[in-house]
């Protein structure tokens, strides 16, 4: 049955207080028409214009409440946001995307094969973006391999069109574009219809960012200005798999390193999983002393990649080495106790280190955990295998 | 239309649309609308009762791309049903066109509406809200084994009769489990709302329940002083704010010690130190200073009536719900070949 033989006993918009408050359902219009204000936002707020901010009562209401005599709040309230919107705001969501190890498909990201002065230029000109910044060399890599080539040969092509849906995100190489925004949110039809010259962008510039999140309607109209222009484009599918992919790997791999640490072996995945994520990567070059012997200890260490000795005092010789998978330091997470042996990377090395701190902070004390049941014989295990152990 | 005595059976499966009548739309989303219906037949207590019914087109569900979503949205909702201050489900059913979410209807109307009424809340009112929504995220995330809600707001928090909240919409809800089986307990699809998203969902790093803590300090700010911490009409710009700046607050009105505090460890972007996500959850929330005084076993047991009573005359009154226009603007053909490729997904309504 469909919603045609659906009728209200009142009729379409019945409302027993018979007010024209009908008129709002502009605001709460689906999500493509709020986005549509992005850039131009021309709507000041509707707050105070009247219906829109008639309260949700009639007069007859039993109804009231404290600032009663406020029927329309001030049309430019102090202290509020420069033209804040008071309108609802409408969810958002991308495609729900799944890691490959989770749905066993085949993804590799796609590569497009780049000069180094074009790879130069391209991390210039996504370096300061917020999107990218926060990104390791692993994935920039890969983000930067992904963009690929697209050639404008005319002067006047509309690269991406006002009120469309947005999908990639565009760097310029060469060239110029212009950037037009329609009041009415949307490109129209005439020679006005895409509105008014807003901004330029040149070689080195970027548009478009916001699709790299959701697919929102796009906010502006963007126009080759000159023949023979080249941008670089990225779509959001490859943009949020290539994070998504190397954030999940590193993950399962920290869970996977930390089942091994006999200290910790009583948590919960759970726990595992929280721990996981709060580690944090750093890398060294060779040769790099990561702990010092009789420091005090506060942090401890996973060797994600790389290679890793420890040696003691008067001792030229290692008392042990680290490979990949291999941890150090944990004790300082049960105690202040000195570092008993200095680790000492041999190769460019990638650690995974969290502080004692921010353990308690996530789970609590480490005495807590060992006291576990399941904890039990691993406290010579530790002796054992670590050298950091004071002796 | 049958107007016998015979009763209507909620829990068969087998509802129809034709077994309610509209009376009128109490809100729309891109995909769903969601309408007063009263039943159309069985006994006369039947047909005085009222519901909410949410109903989503899956046309617009499949080219929005939200299967996954509303797949998590029935079972969690069945699962979660019958906690004080979260919505009823009653039933779920559906038709050619359309998915159907039966709830009980909640009469006050949305929390949102008051706020912008009464352009902010006192510290005692945002305590009141604030104190109930700990509740629900406690049992969401602690008790039902890793619930992630991820679109609190206040357009998604009701009021009932009482002046209590009840949480509504759970369309991106989802369980994340507890890692005990091969699933990760982080998820990537970006959803939410964009004054409400947290840092790393923005930065899509996998996000997890703590994305309700950082949305819970987003939403007492915006309580106690009328609008969010992070706003610009344009989006990027707020997740650029959300990523990398402080919360900041004004000095009209004075906000509390204890208020600012809660705000900015709830809005804390590192999650190894956000209150709510750090050793002891939500009873580290609870014990924080903002909620210094607040009774929490009269808080579940609803003690209290709110400091809002919405004025409800009579059950099904909803003159607390703004009016929305009863046709949806678009009406895409669901067709045989959808039907046979979707339909399936939809098995569990």
């Amino acid at each position: 049955m469909s919603s045609a033989g659906f009728t209200s006993p009142f009729g379409a918009n019945s409302n027993p207080f018979g007010s024209n408050r009908v008129d709002t359902g502009a605001m709460h219009r689906v999500i493509e028409e709020d986005e549509n204000d992005i850039v131009t936002s021309p709507t000041t707020p509707n707050f105070g214009s009247g219906a829109a901010f008639r309260g949700p009562f009639g007069a007859d209401s039993a109804y009231d409440p404290p600032t009663a005599g406020l029927r329309s709040p001030p049309p430019n309230p102090e202290g509020y946001p420069h033209q804040y919107n008071f309108a609802r705001r409408t969810s958002v969501s991308a495609e729900s995307l799944k890691p490959v190890a989770d749905t066993y498909d085949n993804w590799t990201p796609p590569s497009h094969p780049k000069s180094p002065e074009q790879l130069e230029r391209l991390k210039h000109a996504i370096g300061g973006n917020f999107l990218f910044s926060h990104l390791d060399d692993e994935q920039s890599a890969q983000i930067l391999g992904a963009l690929v080539e697209k050639p404008i040969p005319t002067k006047g092509i509309k690269v991406i069109i006002q009120g469309d849906a947005g999908d990639f995100f565009y760097v310029v190489e060469e060239g110029s574009f212009d950037v037009y925004v329609n009041p009415t949110g949307a490109l129209q039809v005439g020679p006005d219809g895409k509105g008014q010259l807003v901004g330029k962008i040149e070689a080195g510039g970027s548009f478009g960012e916001l699709a790299l999140m959701y697919g929102a309607p796009r906010a502006a109209t963007v126009i080759s200005a000159e023949p023979h222009c080249t941008l670089w484009a990225l779509d959001r599918v490859t943009f949020r798999r290539i994070l998504m992919e190397s954030t999940f790997a590193r993950r399962r791999m920290y869970e996977s390193f930390l089942e091994e640490v006999p200290l910790l072996s009583s948590l919960t995945p759970y726990e595992r999983s929280k721990i996981a994520d709060a580690l944090e990567s750093q890398k060294f070059p060779p040769g790099h002393t990561i702990i010092r012997e009789g420091d005090p200890g506060h942090s401890f260490f996973l060797l994600e990649s790389g290679e890793a000795v420890a040696y003691r005092k008067g001792n030229e010789t290692p008392v042990k080495h680290y490979k990949k998978g291999d941890f150090f330091g944990e004790l300082a997470l049960l105690n202040d106790a000195p570092r008993a042996a200095s680790v000492v990377s041999q190769t460019e090395v990638k650690v995974a280190t969290l502080g004692k701190s921010a353990f308690q902070r996530l789970l609590g004390p480490v005495e807590g955990i060992m006291r576990r049941t399941k904890y039990v014989g691993v406290k010579s295990g530790v002796e054992e295998m670590d050298p950091l152990q004071v002796s | 239309m049958d107007n016998g005595e015979a009763p209507l059976d909620l829990a068969s499966r087998k509802l129809t649309l034709s077994d309610f009548q509209k009376v009128r739309t109490l809100g729309t989303g891109t995909f769903a609308r969601v309408v007063l219906v009263r039943p159309a037949h069985g006994t006369e207590e039947d047909r005085s009762r009222v519901y909410a019914l949410k109903m989503l087109r899956k046309t617009e569900v499949i080219k929005l791309k939200q299967l996954d979503h509303v797949r998590h949205e029935r079972r969690i909702l069945s699962d979660v049903s019958g906690h004080p201050f979260i919505t009823n489900f009653v039933a779920s059913f559906s038709d050619h066109d359309f998915l159907y979410l039966l709830l009980d209807y909640i009469p006050g109307g949305e929390l949102f509406t008051y706020l912008r009424k009464y352009r902010r809340f006192d510290e005692d009112m945002a305590r009141f809200y604030a104190a109930e929504i700990v509740l629900v995220l406690e049992y969401l995330h602690e008790q039902q084994g890793g619930i992630a809600y991820r679109d609190m707001k206040p357009e998604n928090l009701l009021l009932d009769a009482e002046g209590h909240i009840k949480l509504v919409d759970f369309g991106f809800a989802k369980r994340l489990g507890n890692n005990d089986d091969e699933h990760a307990v982080e998820t990537y699809t970006l959803c939410g709302t964009p004054e409400y998203l947290a840092p790393e969902v923005i930065h899509n790093k996998g996000h997890t329940t703590a994305v309700d803590w950082w949305a819970l300090g987003i939403l007492i700010y915006e309580f106690l002083t009328g609008y969010p911490p992070f706003w610009h009409q344009n989006p990027i710009e707020i997740y650029k704010q959300i990523v990398e700046k402080p919360v900041v607050f004004p000095h009209d009105p004075p906000i509390s010690p204890a208020a600012q505090d809660i705000i900015r460890q709830l809005c804390t972007v590192d999650r190894s130190r956000r209150l709510g996500n750090i050793s002891g959850g939500a009873a580290r929330v609870k014990a924080h200073p903002f909620f210094n005084g607040v009774d929490w076993d009269a808080t579940i047991q609803q003690r209290q009536r709110g400091p809002i009573i919405p004025p409800v005359r009579y059950p099904g009154d909803a003159q607390c719900f703004d009016i929305y226009p009863e046709e949806d603007a678009t009406r895409d053909e669901y067709t045989d070949d959808m039907a046979a490729r979707y339909d399936d997904y939809f098995t569990d309504f």
